[in-house]
């Protein structure tokens, strides 16, 4: 699940965990604190679903939904 | 409502017609048939006779049945029309007065069954060169020279898309992205979905600049090999967003190319529901997606392959199956046609979800181009459209960088400029029409001597 928040400019993903208290496993850490809006200082992160769960309001939870192409692909699925 | 009326003249009448010697008119046929506004430009047609062999069913598709053309046997069709709100009384009555009337039949219109996933291409890349303009485009100055061309989906193999192309092709690995699960090296990723994509993007602006985000290569637990998450695309926008801004301020130019989306509501929040994506336009994609385009970027969204004549086995949206970003009133929605300008059957049809006019218009696909799939099959789906108009719209932005005309100036004359497909303007098979690179060359030369 995605979740949003709003930070000041130069926020860390630990600054972004400690506003929407989310433990450290609960965060995609690897996906990281991705910057959606630099105007409004909205910021998303990738979290587990549980996790997202406990959002309200703003922050969410939002769908991460899988994506696929829309046209041939040539290997099979594994 | 139309109708075929079988009739069965006199004998030396029906000799007449079914002779291809003589001529035979609807006058000489059928005259006075009350309520029925018979087609004179209609050439009366001879019906054989079903004579099953003794004991056998005339109406079998099965039996052994032969047919007579005899003036004994045989019968005559004319076509004409009926008022609606008089059908069934007029039926009956043209069944009751007139002895000669053996049956009335509906006359739907038929047309040509279009471009299925699996027919074989409609022409060729050079047919699409030449159906974008391209020469016309190198001599206006518009070869995407210099242009950033970001194609988000399954990497691309730049050295088959220059085999096939015959001719180098540019990309900017420092410029590209991957995420974090994605090994591999830009321009170096096997052949695939990206190349055709990248591929198709350079025939409208050969000399573009690519850019290499494989999201689509992104794995997930559970997934197939070429699929990804939303979240990836969030964070490939993120990127693209870095790249736009380093931009100098009045040469900014930046071309996304989506040739992906979601087939299904499986892993959405319902409508209506604050977390849902395909209908929210406060989803975090839908957001960077038009903070992206606020940013000057040109965003261009396959329509999807889910269109009513031959959807794609994958299409699970019950109705308006162009959704989320795919439909977004900041983003270009690409539907296809074929390189006869006919909509391929399996592109989406609008409205679309967060925007009501969609598809925006459409693109040429279902072509024999890069060879990803292997020599014989084209380049298909929306996903082929998508890109074609990527590189009209990259060509366009080496004269005209976003300070000369904004993302949203340049998707409303291409709107303008379409050539319509319907006599109303906006529908939703082919939106405003299929893209016309002669009409957006005239524009902008309007535009230029209206600035200068």
């Amino acid at each position: 699940m995605l979740v949003t928040v709003r930070l000041p400019p130069g926020a860390t993903i630990d600054d972004a965990r400690e506003r929407l208290g989310l433990a450290e496993r609960e965060v995609d850490l690897d996906y990281g604190l991705v910057l959606i809006d630099p105007a409004e200082g909205l910021y998303a992160l990738r979290v587990a679903d549980e996790a997202g769960g406990r959002m309200e309001g703003e922050a969410g939870p939002y769908a991460d939904p899988v994506i696929e192409p829309y046209g041939p692909v040539k290997r099979s699925p594994d | 409502m139309r109708v075929m009326i079988q009739l069965r003249p006199s004998a030396d009448v029906v000799a007449a017609v079914a002779d291809p010697a003589a001529t035979a008119t609807v006058a000489d046929v059928a005259d006075g048939l009350q309520g029925v506004v018979l087609d004179s430009a209609f050439t009366p047609v001879a019906v054989p006779r079903p004579m099953p062999r003794p004991g056998g069913d005339p109406l079998s598709l099965a039996h052994d049945v032969s047919y007579s053309l005899a003036a004994a046997d045989a019968t005559v069709l004319v076509r004409g029309e009926v008022a609606d709100d008089e059908l069934s009384t007029r039926l009956s009555m043209l069944s009751s007065q007139h002895r000669n009337v053996v049956g009335v039949f509906a006359d739907p219109v038929i047309e040509a069954s279009p471009t299925c996933g699996g027919d074989a291409p409609v022409g060729d890349w050079h047919d699409v060169e030449r159906l974008l303009d391209v020469a016309k485009l190198k001599e206006e100055g518009l070869d995407g020279e210099g242009v950033a061309l970001a194609v988000l989906d399954s990497g691309i193999n730049l050295a088959h898309v220059e085999r096939v192309l015959g001719r180098k092709a540019t990309l900017d690995a420092k410029r590209s992205w991957s995420p974090s699960s994605v090994k591999g090296r830009p321009g170096e990723f096997e052949v695939d979905h990206g190349s055709m994509c990248a591929f198709d993007t350079l025939i409208g602006a050969p000399q573009a600049t690519l850019l290499d985000l494989p999201l689509l290569l992104s794995r997930r637990p559970g997934g197939s090999a070429l699929d990804g998450l939303l979240s990836d695309a969030v964070a490939a926008y993120a990127h693209l967003r870095t790249v736009i801004d380093a931009q100098p301020a009045d040469t900014k130019a930046l071309v996304v190319n989506n040739s992906w989306g979601s087939f299904s509501p499986h892993w959405d929040f319902p409508p209506g529901h604050p977390g849902n994506y395909s209908d929210n336009p406060a989803h975090p994609f839908n957001l960077i997606v038009a903070a992206l385009d606020g940013a000057g970027a040109d965003v261009l969204f396959a329509a999807g392959n889910c269109g009513r004549d031959c959807p794609d086995g994958r299409c699970a949206f019950p109705e308006r199956p162009i959704v989320g970003a795919n439909s977004h009133p900041r983003v270009l929605s690409v539907g296809g046609v074929d390189t006869r300008g006919e909509r391929v059957g399996y592109s989406s049809q609008g409205p679309g979800r967060l925007a009501v006019r969609k598809p925006d218009l459409c693109a040429y696909t279902h072509f024999a181009g890069s060879q990803a799939f292997g020599a014989g099959s084209p380049d298909s789906g929306t996903s082929a459209a998508c890109p074609v108009a990527a590189g009209l719209v990259t060509a366009v932005r080496t004269a005209w960088p976003a300070s000369r005309l904004s993302p949203a100036q340049l998707r409303s004359l291409l709107c303008r400029t379409a050539d319509d497909r319907s006599d109303v303007g906006f529908d939703n098979d082919y939106g405003y029409g299929v893209i016309d690179a002669a009409g957006v060359i005239a524009a902008l030369r309007r535009k230029a001597k209206r600035a200068a």
